[in-house]
């Protein structure tokens, strides 16, 4: 089996998963979750740092693809593209809220339909070679550009938040975080192998 | 101050990290609509956003999340997700029942004898007179309960636990604006405006609930009436909110603002 066959062949099993899981199969989620929870779990650590939270974070994501996948458009983006969102959302919201140490009443469970009309289909149908190469890329940022990135993506921090974090000037961060991701992309497409 | 394009296009690394302020993304956006260069870029830059999700350290969860995570799971199925619940408008209509009672009475009786026959006609004018007044009650039933649904609504907001308020400034096509919206998670949303210009025929305006970490606005529904001091409830389900904006629109609204925002406000 090819790369590129594999990857169309985990795209079918995902969604035909979600579409067990929307007429109330059980044994569906625990297939999704023994199929993606490593990965949901990994960016959760990496945003809330904190195992106990995310694995908090798992439990919501988890149970929000539960009471969704009636609404989930396979059309739109790949399951696991859809499960990263939910996770960077729900990750990012548990930080902000342990980061203004606002005590609020425990949220409701439901939340903002996580099929961005904002991100396309192939923009989340990104393959396993290309996440790969993208891997190796961020090494081979400047350091200024890694952190503005990593500061934005993984912290939720606004361009101005880390303009004053790393107390540089606001256009300086910009173009830092778009160098960066142009530079991520030639990397991920393949091209301008050096670093 | 417009931005000219190359400032705008410095935007479109900070814009997929979801790193813009709400004011400035809803500005961008509205560049991006217009422009097909910002946009191509946005999609390519998108795909390694998406990428950046994977790009972290991978580690195995704890062998007993699976089975507290599944039980969790499985046990919230009754709480169905919607974003914003809206209340129904039932539309006025004849008792269905009572349709179908006179037309099977008329069925099965109609044949049989004179009697019989003056008889259904009696109950058909019972029935006709039922039905007027049923609908008439039924009418004003509804109204009364709608009222007091309403009233009740906005109550329960305002006194929730977690209520909080965001006020709304006018924006450049209507300074004078001003908007207050009241929002619970667990209750929904209150909305009211004043001295809102009267919206141009065939336009009208709209509300839209912008989550946060989201860049797309949620319609939270259309605005009734001339804009001066009209209240708007979201019962039930409300979405998390980052930011409350209106929007102007064509009659019957958009899925997506297209119009002059002419409030806006952020928690």
């Amino acid at each position: 089996m090819t790369p590129a066959n594999r990857d169309e062949a985990n795209l079918a099993t995902d969604r035909a998963t979600v579409e067990r899981m929307a007429d109330g199969d059980t044994a569906a989620l625990a297939v999704l979750y023994d199929r993606h929870a490593r990965a949901v779990y990994s960016l959760a650590v990496r945003i809330v740092t904190d195992p106990g939270d995310a694995e908090d974070v798992v439990q919501e994501v988890f149970t929000q693809a539960w009471q969704q996948a009636g609404r989930y458009d396979a059309g739109r983006a790949p399951v696991a593209g859809w499960l990263m969102v939910m996770t960077r959302a729900r990750a990012l919201d548990r930080l902000r809220r342990r980061r203004a140490r606002v005590t609020l009443v425990e949220m409701n469970p439901s939340t903002p339909d996580p099929r961005d009309p904002a991100v396309t289909q192939e923009a989340l149908a990104i393959t396993a070679e290309e996440a790969g190469r993208l891997h190796g890329a961020l090494i081979g940022l400047s350091e200024g550009q890694r952190t503005a990135i990593e500061l934005a993506y993984y912290e939720g921090l606004s361009q101005s938040d880390i303009a004053a974090r790393l107390s540089e000037p606001l256009g300086t961060i910009k173009t830092r975080i778009r160098s960066g991701l142009l530079k991520l992309r030639a990397a991920m497409a393949g091209v301008g192998d050096t670093p | 101050m417009t931005p000219t394009h190359d400032e705008l296009r410095e935007l479109t690394g900070a814009y997929v990290l979801g790193a813009l302020p709400d004011a400035e993304r809803i500005a961008f956006e509205r560049h991006l609509a217009t422009c097909a260069d910002c946009s191509a870029e946005v999609r390519e830059l998108q795909a390694v956003a998406t990428g950046l999700a994977t790009a972290v350290p991978q580690v195995d969860p704890p062998a007993a999340l699976r089975g507290r995570v599944l039980a969790a799971a499985t046990a919230a199925r009754g709480g169905q997700a919607t974003v914003v619940d809206f209340p129904v408008r039932h539309t006025a209509g004849l008792p269905a029942w009572l349709a179908v009672a006179a037309s099977l009475a008329a069925v099965a009786l109609g044949s049989y004898t004179l009697t019989l026959r003056q008889r259904i006609d009696q109950l058909q004018v019972q029935l006709r007179d039922a039905n007027a007044r049923a609908e008439g009650v039924e009418r004003d039933l509804r109204v009364a309960r709608a009222s007091a649904d309403r009233a009740g609504q906005i109550a329960a907001i305002l006194e929730a636990p977690d209520v909080r308020r965001i006020d709304l400034a006018g924006q450049a096509s209507a300074p004078g604006a001003l908007g207050r919206a009241f929002w619970s998670a667990s209750r929904g949303l209150v909305f009211t405006a004043n001295n809102l210009p009267p919206p141009a025929p065939g336009r009208q305006y709209q509300l839209w609930v912008i989550p946060p970490d989201s860049k797309t606005p949620v319609s939270a529904g259309l605005l009734d009436g001339t804009g001066e001091a009209l209240t708007f409830v979201a019962p039930g389900t409300a979405p998390r909110v980052g930011a409350v904006a209106v929007s102007i629109e064509p009659a019957g609204g958009a899925p997506q603002p297209t119009g002059d925002i002419v409030l806006l406000g952020s928690l």
